[in-house]
């Protein structure tokens, strides 16, 4: 491995470690009023992300050590297996809905939300098909198969945050592995017409926009939690209230601890915060991107850029909508956001992508033989 | 089988990552947008989302009088406020609450299921007496809460209603004092600032924030109250007396121009002034009222003469036959025959109008007029009090010799009764005219350091020292021997001057509509006090100032003295003796004597004894050398004999 690549893999892996670390700061300044109203008698939610981060680790480790990780074999299996659990989800007595989406599955006292493991479980079924690919020809409609089936079912649920990024990740792919531009093109003048086409359906979609465009038209609806949410990084300036003095998180926004945390550390730490936590999330994204560039094999190439870019618009996503930049769709923060799902989907992604930095993807045709791709 | 990346996935990749760090420029761009440059919109608007302030009322400053006694002050009467987040029974909260303040249960319910964070319970709820306060408060209701606010108290009720004023809903100024030094009187609220959820539940552990008002300054005026008493008191004894429509008094220094009581009556309670007619509250007679002053004006004209030196008041006669025509008018003394040969101390005296349109004459129609506008007449004095009219001279076009000729006793001209005290008290300080105040300083209460203190303001010098001497001597020549002898005080000097004039509806004098007035002063030697009192419309006597305003200025003065420290003093002149007044005695010192030697002693003044009868007179009332009428009574004191 290149000096280079090392650097990368650290920045990586500390990326991934420091917004972990932050995370189980900021769900306890956001999440301890809200927790101790709703969930009084319950362990605090910044104790519980800990044990997260406990569990998620141990996964991590796992993943470092699992020899037979770039088998095909492996990913249609994770493919079937989160398909199916998806489909799961949907049938009333195993699937639970929380906020209007039937998005869970208990497990005793734990609850499991598929969508988060589908996500990486396409993407590497997609790597793997995009890797195994002879001849030229890139273009294949199995991928769009792959890609769609999950898709459709999150859209069942409904999670359309998830769904996105499932779409993105998956198109990321596609992207680098050299499909037509002319594809994405199309594919995007194809996406206003659905919106549009959406809209006419169903005014109240309009509602939504217009919300967007401005939350007080609505601010008891609609631009609710847009309006709860501005007034978090607002009137917090430069540099902010100070960690815990937080005035959103008393009930205001709900669910502080949830989707909008970057709210309360906007609001805490201000505009400086704010600004240091994207640019930790763009170290690791783009690290993760630089170590996909310097990949020989294409599992490991696609892997990587799958995850990344995963990484990547998740947390594009999220501070969007809590910015205001995007209409508000519910999507974690990776590594931040409270929830045993969420962390544990962030790092399993991450373990992927130190796994195949350090050449896993020739695993499975030549055993041991990681060294010769060494310099 | 090899498999390699080809390159153009890599400049994909890049491509792909070029698309990531404009994503992530695009985010930061849109924080630096919501977090820097809308950061004081929504830093407002958060302000007022969160806003949870209950207000305390500002507390308003005190009114008080020159020695620091309350006039004005203020009492708790709280306001009730509700925040609806706090309450999950609100029509049983409506149902306990209303009966205790009185107001409707529906819609009291309704009011309180308002959705807002914070609700004055106005009007029921604004208010209420302290006791309902302590009363409410044992309930318990959720998210009712109790502000403190304040009404205005006023200890002496009535008093000094037309000066001071009173306030209204929000306890703001309307009328009077309380209008004018509004600025001034109003405090600034306190305020707390809860902290709490979106729910409005307290959050404990944070800080409520305390935000500190002001309270507003107190203001001394130059008022003395006792003297304020005093002269509330003959006013509306006379108001009975003599059913007059309505009395005004002014009390000033007329060394300094300080206004030591100032009085109108009918007054009105200040607490319920949504009964009073506008018209009793809107007019602050002393500085109101404009009218022709009759006699006491010819005071101005006495001064002028002396000033210009036309007369010697001992040595020039005066033949009053009754009248004298002045171009081609014939204007009447008010005595029909006349007073016939006088000097013009006697004219003065005797209050004579052929004897001072002569005078007149002397100074010369523009030197009067001059004297006139120098002594502040036609226009208004600069009191600082609210309402102050400016009087109405006649114009240099209408002032001809008839003009000039009425000017010089006083008819068909209008002043009003401050500028009357104000010339007046220049005519005898000495010829300094003062500006009359009323707002003696302002004070901060929270630190007693003073913000405003008036200052006595000479505005000009209008006549000379030795002239005002002759203006006093006459004056209380006036009062012991003319026409104001029933002002006369023994021991204290008194100098006045007495008013007679007809009211003038729509251009024309009102038959048998008077209003009488009397300026005095005292001690003559050195004026301390100016007393003026004018009486409106009276009824039931003879309608002339020295019969009805004239003794009300003198017990006034009397009684003031004291106060004032107005030691009795030699040297007066000596009340000269009419057919029909009652006969003065000067008391003699009884006390040291016994029963039997008194018996032998004094056969025409009644004498009535208590105490042991074989004692010894330790006091007497009235005091001895002081003067009583002849057929009055001596009341003695007995102690034991030594």
């Amino acid at each position: 491995m290149h000096a280079l690549e090392k650097r990368l893999v650290a920045v990586f892996f500390i990326s991934a470690v420091a917004l972990s670390l932050l995370g189980v700061a900021f769900v306890h300044s956001a999440g301890s009023y809200w927790g101790e109203i709703h969930y009084g008698d319950s362990l605090p939610f910044a104790a519980k992300q800990g044990i997260y981060l406990a569990v998620s680790a141990t996964a991590a480790v796992f993943i470092l050590k699992t020899r037979q990780i770039g088998n095909p074999k492996l990913w249609t299996a994770v493919y079937i297996a989160s398909v199916l659990l998806l489909a799961a989800v949907l049938i009333p007595g195993i699937g639970a809905v929380r906020n209007g989406s039937q998005s869970w599955i208990a497990l005793g006292p734990f609850s499991l939300q598929p969508a988060e493991f589908a996500k990486i479980a396409v993407i590497g079924k997609l790597a793997s098909m995009m890797s195994e690919r002879r001849g030229r020809k890139v273009f294949s409609p199995g991928h769009f198969v792959v890609i769609l089936l999950p898709a459709a079912l999150i859209m069942l649920q409904p999670d359309f945050g998830s769904m996105m990024i499932m779409v993105v990740s998956a198109f990321a792919i596609l992207l680098v592995g050299g499909y037509p531009l002319k594809f994405f093109f199309g594919l995007a003048g194809a996406g206003a017409a659905g919106i549009a086409g959406l809209i006419a359906a169903a005014p109240y979609r309009l509602d939504r926009i217009k919300a967007y465009l401005d939350p007080w038209s609505d601010p008891l609806g609609t631009g609710f939690q847009a309006i709860q949410s501005l007034m978090a990084t607002g009137p917090a300036g430069l540099t902010g209230f100070g960690y815990g003095q937080s005035r959103q998180k008393f009930l205001y926004l709900p669910e502080p601890q949830n989707d909008f945390i970057f709210a309360i550390i906007a609001e805490e730490t201000g505009f400086i915060g704010a600004v240091a936590v994207i640019a930790l999330f763009f170290l690791l994204a783009a690290s993760a991107i630089g170590l996909a560039a310097r990949q020989r094999e294409p599992l490991s190439f696609y892997m990587i850029s799958g995850m990344a870019a995963m990484l990547g618009f998740q947390s594009f996503l999220n501070i969007g909508v809590v910015s205001g930049l995007l209409p508000v769709t519910g999507v974690t923060l990776p590594f931040i956001s409270y929830g045993g799902s969420s962390l544990l989907a962030a790092w399993i992604a991450a373990a992927l992508v130190l796994r195949f930095a350090s050449g896993a993807g020739m695993a499975k045709r030549r055993p041991g033989d990681g060294q010769s791709y060494r310099h | 089988m090899r498999r390699f990346i080809e390159s153009k996935m890599r400049k994909r990749l890049r491509l792909a990552f070029l698309m990531l760090a404009l994503l992530f420029a695009a985010l930061v761009v849109k924080l630096f947008q919501v977090q820097i440059i809308r950061n004081p919109e929504l830093t407002e608007k958060a302000m007022e989302n969160w806003d949870r302030e209950l207000p305390f009322a500002g507390v308003r400053g005190e009114i008080l009088d020159r020695s620091g006694r309350k006039i004005i002050g203020n009492k708790v009467a709280p306001t009730l406020y509700f925040m609806p987040s706090q309450n999950r029974d609100i029509p049983a909260a409506a149902a306990a609450l209303a009966p205790l303040i009185g107001a409707d249960k529906s819609r009291l319910e309704e009011q309180m299921s308002k959705r807002a964070s914070i609700i004055k319970l106005a009007p029921e709820g604004k208010n209420i007496p302290y006791d309902t306060a302590i009363q409410i408060g044992r309930l318990g209701i959720p998210g009712l809460y109790t502000g403190v606010d304040y009404v205005r108290d006023y200890p002496y009720g009535n008093m000094l209603s037309r000066l001071v004023g009173f306030t209204g809903y929000d306890n703001q100024g309307l009328a009077g004092i309380e209008y004018e030094y509004e600025k001034v009187l109003t405090g600034k609220g306190e305020k707390i600032r809860m902290f709490t959820d979106a729910r409005g539940n307290p959050l404990p552990h944070v800080g409520d924030g305390w935000i500190r008002g002001k309270a507003g300054a107190n203001i001394e005026l130059t008022i003395d109250l006792r003297i304020q008493e005093i002269v509330e008191r003959e006013l509306s004894q006379a108001m009975l007396k003599y059913d007059a429509d309505q009395a005004l008094a002014i009390v000033m220094d007329p060394g300094t121009g300080e206004i030591l009581a100032l009085a109108s009556a009918p007054n009105f309670d200040p607490s319920d002034y949504a009964s009073v007619d506008p018209s009793i509250y809107n007019r602050n007679l002393p500085v109101w009222m404009t009218f022709e002053p009759g006699s006491t004006f010819k005071i101005i004209t006495l001064a002028s003469a002396l000033e210009e030196g036309v007369v010697n008041l001992k040595e020039d006669s005066f033949f009053d036959p009754g009248h004298v025509t002045v171009g081609g008018a014939r204007l009447r003394c008010w005595k029909r025959e006349g007073h016939g040969p006088q000097t013009f101390l006697e004219v003065v005296e005797n209050s004579c109008n052929p004897g001072f349109i002569e005078l007149g004459r002397r100074v010369g129609p523009d030197k009067l007029t001059e004297y006139i506008r120098n002594f502040g007449f036609g226009s208004t004095t600069g009191s600082g009090i609210a309402g102050e009219a400016s009087g109405i001279l006649f114009s240099k076009e209408a002032y001809g010799p008839v003009e000039h000729a009425t000017t010089s006793f006083g008819q068909g001209i209008s002043v009003t009764p401050i500028q009357q005290a104000q010339a007046v008290a220049a005519a005898v300080n000495g010829g300094r005219l003062m500006q009359p105040y009323i707002v003696k300083r302002i004070v901060d209460p929270e630190t007693g350091k003073e913000i405003e203190r008036s200052e006595p303001v000479v505005k000009r010098q209008v006549i000379s020292e030795e002239a005002s001497g002759k203006v006093r001597e006459a004056l209380e020549s006036v009062v012991a021997n003319g026409s104001g002898r029933n002002a006369f005080t023994d021991g204290l000097r008194v100098g006045g001057k007495t008013g007679t004039a007809q009211k003038v509806e729509e251009g024309r004098y009102k038959d048998g509509d008077y209003i009488v007035s009397f300026i005095g002063f005292a001690p003559a030697d050195d004026p301390d006090i100016l007393v003026y009192v004018a009486v409106d419309g009276p009824e039931n006597e003879v309608q002339f100032g020295g019969v009805i305003s004239a003794p009300m200025v003198g017990r006034i003065i009397s009684d003031i003295a004291p106060l004032r420290g107005i030691e009795p003093r030699d040297g007066q002149m000596e009340r000269e003796y009419r057919w029909g007044d009652p006969v003065q005695i000067r008391v003699p010192d009884l006390t040291g004597r016994s029963r039997d030697e008194l018996v032998k002693m004094f056969h025409t003044i009644r004498i009535e004894w208590n105490g042991p009868p074989e004692g010894q007179v330790i006091r007497q009332l009235p005091a001895p050398g002081t003067m009583m009428e002849e057929s009055g009574i001596i009341h003695l004191y007995a102690g034991p004999a030594d």
